[in-house]
């Protein structure tokens, strides 16, 4: 049986309907958004733990530099902080990922824009939605990778993790930039659980309907 | 004069997005964790905690200046509204003191660390939370001048324009 593209059915009612009463003007039934605020963590988090990782494993380039800072250093304090923070944001991603679920099905795009990438509000939801299961998969996978280098395989070098650990985190900041603009398109740009764009769209006059 | 700056888009910014939200990942996620690993290198007796917490201590310090030159130049060209205006001026005076407060607590830091780096005093913890909570205070603030009043996004800079704000 073939199935010919286009959708067969769509409800006169979204399924967000059944609940909008008990959503504020910004679709949340609370008053701040949760996964933007978890993001600073899961960014903030792994971009430090690999930036500290990669300053571990050219110790011996810049020991003369951090000697004339008179700051005292040890190779192993810098790969403490890749491997803990590493950890750290694991351990926040998951929330991170969850919140956004939850904040990604309550969300009301407005209608009729397109990004600056040319995406719609659905294409780039999907794209954000499926991107960041993967980037916490992969953040998982670091962490364990690392866990490894850290207590096992690398135990007794001074240069605690693989080039190619390196390579691959650098890799990820890239990844990372990218998702994060889709994520600050859907509310910039589509107004996703932003109070005063969807007041905006409402009709409403933003003096009197915001506090 | 006016006319030598370039031209601004439709955040009203003369780049693609906002860049402070994204520098102040950095003070964020390392200030708060700096509190949370000395917590736990208190409490589980782990050195490198206090390690790994004062390097992120050191970095929060460092990103905060440039969160402030970021914040300073978009808020001048947030053009809030209402209440908001009074949350921007509440949040670029935490922001201010935070860099202030931050670059003190790092500086007491630095020399505990240099004495013993194996531990920290009560005091210091008791501090560091302290900072954490107006870390959080500052974080709220920020997050209602975008998340309620949307600043800087596509469709409140095109109302503004419109003069509807």
């Amino acid at each position: 049986m073939a199935f010919p593209l286009g959708l067969a059915y769509a409800p006169l009612e979204a399924p967000i309907d059944q609940i909008a009463s008990e959503l504020g003007a910004n679709g949340l039934p609370y008053p701040l958004p949760i996964h933007p605020n978890l993001v600073h963590l899961t960014i903030g988090l792994f971009v430090i733990a690999i930036a500290f990782d990669v300053v571990g494993a050219l110790y011996p380039l810049e020991k003369r530099l951090f000697r004339f800072l008179a700051l005292p250093i040890t190779r192993g304090g810098f790969h403490d902080v890749g491997w803990y923070n590493l950890l750290a944001c694991c351990l926040v991603t998951f929330f991170t990922v969850g919140a956004g679920f939850y904040e990604m099905l309550t969300a009301v795009p407005l209608p009729g824009v397109t990004s600056t990438f040319g995406l719609g509000s659905m294409t780039t939801m999907l794209w954000h939605g499926v991107g960041g299961v993967v980037l916490l998969l992969v953040i998982t996978a670091m962490t364990i990778w690392r866990g490894f280098q850290r207590y096992a395989w690398r135990r007794d070098m001074g240069r605690q993790v693989q080039w190619i650990y390196l390579f691959i985190g650098v890799l990820m900041f890239a990844l990372l930039g990218l998702h994060g603009t889709l994520g600050a398109q859907l509310a910039a740009e589509f107004g996703v659980h932003i109070a005063a764009d969807q007041l905006l769209q409402a009709g409403a006059d933003l003096h009197t309907a915001l506090p | 004069m006016l006319e030598l700056l370039p031209p601004l888009n439709d955040h009203n910014l003369p780049w693609m997005d906002t860049i402070h939200p994204i520098v102040v990942h950095f003070v964020i996620a390392m200030a708060l964790i700096a509190f949370v690993f000395d917590l736990g290198g208190v409490v589980l007796r782990k050195p490198a905690l206090h390690e790994a917490s004062f390097w992120n201590l050191l970095f929060a310090t460092g990103a905060i200046f440039v969160a402030i030159i970021f914040g300073q130049v978009e808020a001048g060209l947030a053009a809030p509204y209402g209440a908001a205006r009074n949350i921007l001026d509440i949040h670029t005076t935490i922001g201010w003191s935070l860099a202030g407060i931050l670059s003190l607590l790092t500086g007491w830091r630095y020399v505990l660390r240099s004495r013993d780096p194996e531990s920290i005093p009560l005091s210091f913890l008791a501090a560091g939370g302290l900072v954490s909570g107006l870390v959080l205070v500052q974080i709220v603030l920020g997050d209602e001048l975008i998340w309620t009043y949307g600043l800087h996004t596509v469709k409140v800079v095109a109302a503004m324009r419109e003069g509807l704000i």
